[in-house]
């Protein structure tokens, strides 16, 4: 009797050690799944979210900014087809941002070299004025330089001093009376400091600074 | 009382900051300090300029008009010679068209040691007076080339500096107008 006691005792251990194992096994795959759905709908979200602040214009992000966003929504291959609706149209937008931008570069840079050129030919030329051995040689040069401006009348502005925050001008004089300055005084005291053109690209306005 | 001076003490702040504000500082003051000396130097240059008899008639006439622009428009030029002891004042574009006629065949202007007599002040109105000291070495010849007459003249300008604003290209733009005033002759020697 005290034997068979004893088997049923010992069948119903393993049957409850089997049976609480398998239980444990069940339960932790559910909670791995249960994180991975959330941790998904977690990505998911945020990146509904991010998408949209991109697409209204909502964030104070650069565009590099934007477009690694972009990449790393994309990254995350969530294949949620409110998502892939979403990086569809910011990808067309940032794509329209990129090219805005490298054109502005692009302009920019070209007005740079623009300006580096005109600054570079205006200092040869109020030198070559300065120096000149006759007043006709110096008056050649006068010539040619008004070629490049708008009229004889642009205003060439003169800093004499750079303060905190604004400058200190002289007396604003016009194109024309400044080259003949420099011929008159035989020196070429200032150098080019900013120029403004206008739309047929001559320059329309001359900011010159004390040397 | 003490209200009184309490009262007095903030009037007496306030007065003064508002009269450091109207104040530059020591730079921006040497920066038009030296403007106003570079304006006597060009002035230099332009006598030279018309006095010579190698200068064109219409170039002559241009330097002439730009020259006028760094004078008051109301500015005198004393002129002396060594067998006069009267000093003659003209405006500015006669005191011009008397050099060009001068009666030489060649001549030669100087200037020299230009400098400073009064620093310039501000006066109430804001203006910037002072007053440079310069010396004119004139030499006169004859067709031959030959010296016919010299003189040495110590002058004193008056110059005044005052700011002014203007609009360019839709800005306003702050500058330093500095004018020229009399030109007074204060010693003629043969040296």
């Amino acid at each position: 009797m005290k034997s068979r006691i004893t088997t049923a005792l010992m069948v119903l251990l393993a049957v409850f050690i089997t049976l609480g194992g398998t239980t444990s096994c069940k339960s932790k795959k559910r909670l791995a799944r249960e994180a991975a759905e959330a941790e998904y709908k977690s990505k998911v979200d945020q990146a509904v979210k991010d998408l949209n602040a991109i697409l209204n214009d909502e964030t104070l992000w650069s565009l590099e900014e934007k477009e690694a966003r972009v990449k790393t929504i994309k990254d995350w291959n969530l294949q949620n087809a409110e998502v892939d609706d979403l990086l569809f149209q910011v990808e067309k937008k940032l794509a329209r941002e990129r090219a805005q931008k490298d054109e502005e570069e692009r302009r920019a840079a070209a007005e740079r070299e623009k300006a580096n050129a005109a600054d570079a030919v205006l200092g040869r030329n109020f030198s070559s004025i300065a120096n000149a051995s006759s007043v006709s040689q110096a008056n050649r040069v006068i010539n040619e330089t008004l070629g490049l401006f708008e009229s004889p009348n642009v205003p060439v502005l003169i800093i004499i001093k750079q303060n905190a925050g604004f400058n200190d001008y002289d007396r604003p004089t016009t194109i024309e009376k400044y080259l003949n300055y420099v011929k008159d005084q035989k020196k070429a005291a200032e150098k080019v400091f900013d120029i403004k053109y206008n739309a047929n690209g001559k320059i329309n306005e001359l900011e010159l600074i004390k040397k | 009382m003490k209200k009184i001076i309490a009262t007095l003490v903030i009037v007496m702040c306030v007065v003064g900051s508002t009269f450091a504000q109207d104040e530059i500082d020591y730079a921006r003051k040497q920066a038009i300090d030296s403007l106003a000396l570079e304006k006597v130097r060009d002035l230099s240059k332009y006598i030279k300029i018309v006095g010579s008899k190698e200068t064109p008639f219409s170039e002559a006439n241009r330097v002439i008009d730009r020259a006028e622009e760094l004078f008051m428009s109301d500015a005198e030029i004393g002129v002396s010679s060594l067998g006069s002891n009267k000093i003659t004042y003209y405006r500015v574009r006669k005191y011009f068209e008397h050099l060009m006629r001068l009666n030489y065949d060649r001549v030669e202007i100087e200037w020299y040691n230009i400098e400073y007599v009064s620093d310039l002040q501000r006066q109430p109105d804001g203006t910037y007076v002072g007053v440079i000291t310069i010396f004119q070495t004139f030499r006169g010849y004859d067709k031959e080339g030959n010296l016919t007459y010299k003189d040495t003249t110590k002058k004193d300008i008056t110059v005044y500096v005052k700011r002014k604003e203007t609009q360019i290209g839709g800005r306003t733009i702050g500058f330093w107008d500095v004018l020229l005033g009399d030109m007074r002759v204060k010693e003629t020697t043969n040296r």
